[in-house]
């Protein structure tokens, strides 16, 4: 079994309890130990247009409590990734800012080595898992389900710092799902954005985003729509009525996070994967007893 | 130092302020060198149709030295941080970055922090995350917290004075 440390981050294990549970579920399917550790706090990049070097400061403080258990870390949050990927490459290559910021940790007894290597959810099952081992341990394929896949931005940009997939044509998550038998078709707005950091000052906007996306999902009549971001969760899960108000549309799509469809075609049961949590109408699936 | 004045940023912070300056400065001599001005950022800028953020005209800006009617004005904060514009700019001009360094200008100068900035930061100063745990409604209307879905506690700083002593450098003396 790999062990990773396990980097909950914030909007995970404040509210979007459904993901934790599925990847608490799934992971150790897929020999991935996920290891619990006392101490982390914010990664920072929803405060990043406050203070930048906060970001950076939190996001290598996160870095050296994984580093001092000696383990690699996984994010299942891509905006949490991006910001510990983005510190790790600062203080890989600008001396003066590792110092600085080292000087910071101090005060908690902490520093950054630079030994940890950083996954997320999508490379994890991808590359590292692997596609194979996914196909072994399918029982209930979910065959032709249409699936719009949502990388979410964090997840793909900027490539320059290095991201688990294409910018432009991410096919990740699309070949994930093809192993469990499920049908991902590409869609003109499957690089769109959430809107989802807007909540923090103009949540209306941010409401109309999703909408746009969700309702072009749906008029194009896919099954499913599926994530691994929180924050995109969050908005196309938990907000779907209200952001189907402000595109004048009546929104019904499905919204599930990749570990727990994952989860379904496993055989593992609706309540282990977190599935009464889901708000949006997860029923209308064939495998959910839906028609 | 307390959180509400780190957060309030009641005195304008010289130091905060003109280490931002020199970021801006340097953005400002890439900027002036490589962009032509070709509009492909604002062509794909999710926050572009919806709320008129142009990133080209932020860039032709900055070029032109204009950086305190940037800092004062309200369209700095539409920007969602989808990174398309960095992702596609031909002459690797990173728009997005230039927005973060007038944002971070801003409440450094003292400018009143729209929205939630202010609740978010002040949570991540006193307990590490950027909200407490919540319970939450199912489907079914029924209340579930954390413990009940049989989740182990959340992790989050231990020592908070360490933390917030940490952060709070930071937030004032460093920069």
């Amino acid at each position: 079994m790999k062990k990773y440390a396990f980097y909950p981050g914030c909007v995970m294990p404040t509210e979007q309890y459904a993901y934790e549970i599925s990847l608490r579920e799934i992971m150790p399917k897929l020999n991935i130990e996920l290891v619990d550790i006392k101490g982390f706090s914010c990664c920072g990049e929803p405060i990043k247009s406050v203070n930048q070097m906060m970001t950076l400061t939190l996001s290598a403080r996160n870095i050296a409590i994984a580093e001092k258990e000696g383990l690699d870390i996984f994010a299942p949050c891509p905006m949490c990734h991006l910001a510990l990927t983005e510190s790790k490459r600062i203080l890989d290559t600008d001396p003066v800012m590792n110092e600085r910021i080292n000087k910071s940790l101090e005060e908690e007894n902490l520093k950054y080595t630079g030994t940890a290597e950083i996954v997320t959810t999508i490379d994890l099952i991808h590359d590292i898992v692997g596609l194979d081992k996914i196909k072994e341990l399918v029982k209930k394929p979910l065959k032709d389900l249409k699936v719009a896949t949502h990388n979410g931005c964090h997840l793909i940009r900027p490539s320059e710092i290095g991201r688990p997939d294409d910018p432009e044509n991410p096919q990740k998550m699309d070949n994930i799902l093809k192993a469990i038998g499920a049908k991902p078709l590409d869609y003109s707005e499957k690089l769109d954005c959430c809107g989802g950091l807007l909540n923090a000052n103009l949540p209306e906007s941010a409401l109309t985003k999703t909408g746009q996306k969700l309702k072009s999902v749906q008029e194009k009549g896919f099954d499913v729509f599926i994530d691994t971001c929180p924050w995109c969760h969050r908005q196309y899960d938990s907000k779907q009525i209200k952001a189907g108000e402000t595109v004048a549309a009546k929104l019904s799509v499905p919204v599930l996070y990749l570990t727990q469809i994952l989860g379904l075609s496993f055989g593992v049961s609706k309540e282990k994967l977190g599935l009464d949590l889901n708000l949006s109408p997860v029923e209308k699936l064939e495998i959910l007893g839906g028609k | 130092m307390s959180i509400i004045d780190l957060t309030s940023m009641g005195e304008p912070q010289s130091q905060l302020r003109a280490e931002i300056n020199e970021r801006l400065k340097k953005l400002q001599g890439e900027v002036s060198d490589y962009c032509f001005q070709c509009g492909k950022c604002t062509s794909g800028c999710e926050a572009h149709k919806l709320l008129e953020l142009e990133p080209h005209k932020i860039v032709a800006l900055l070029k032109r030295g204009l950086i305190d009617e940037m800092v004062n004005s309200e369209v700095i904060w539409t920007c969602m941080s989808c990174f398309k514009c960095r992702e596609r700019c031909p002459q690797k001009v990173a728009p997005v970055e230039i927005l973060f360094a007038l944002k971070n200008m801003a409440v450094a100068s003292g400018k009143q922090i729209p929205g939630n900035y202010t609740a978010m930061l002040q949570s991540v100063l006193s307990i590490g995350l950027l909200q407490e745990v919540k319970s939450v409604t199912t489907k079914e209307s029924k209340t579930k917290t954390r413990n009940d879905l049989g989740l182990p506690e959340i992790s989050k700083p231990v020592d908070t004075t360490k933390f917030q002593m940490m952060l709070s450098k930071i937030a004032v003396e460093k920069i």
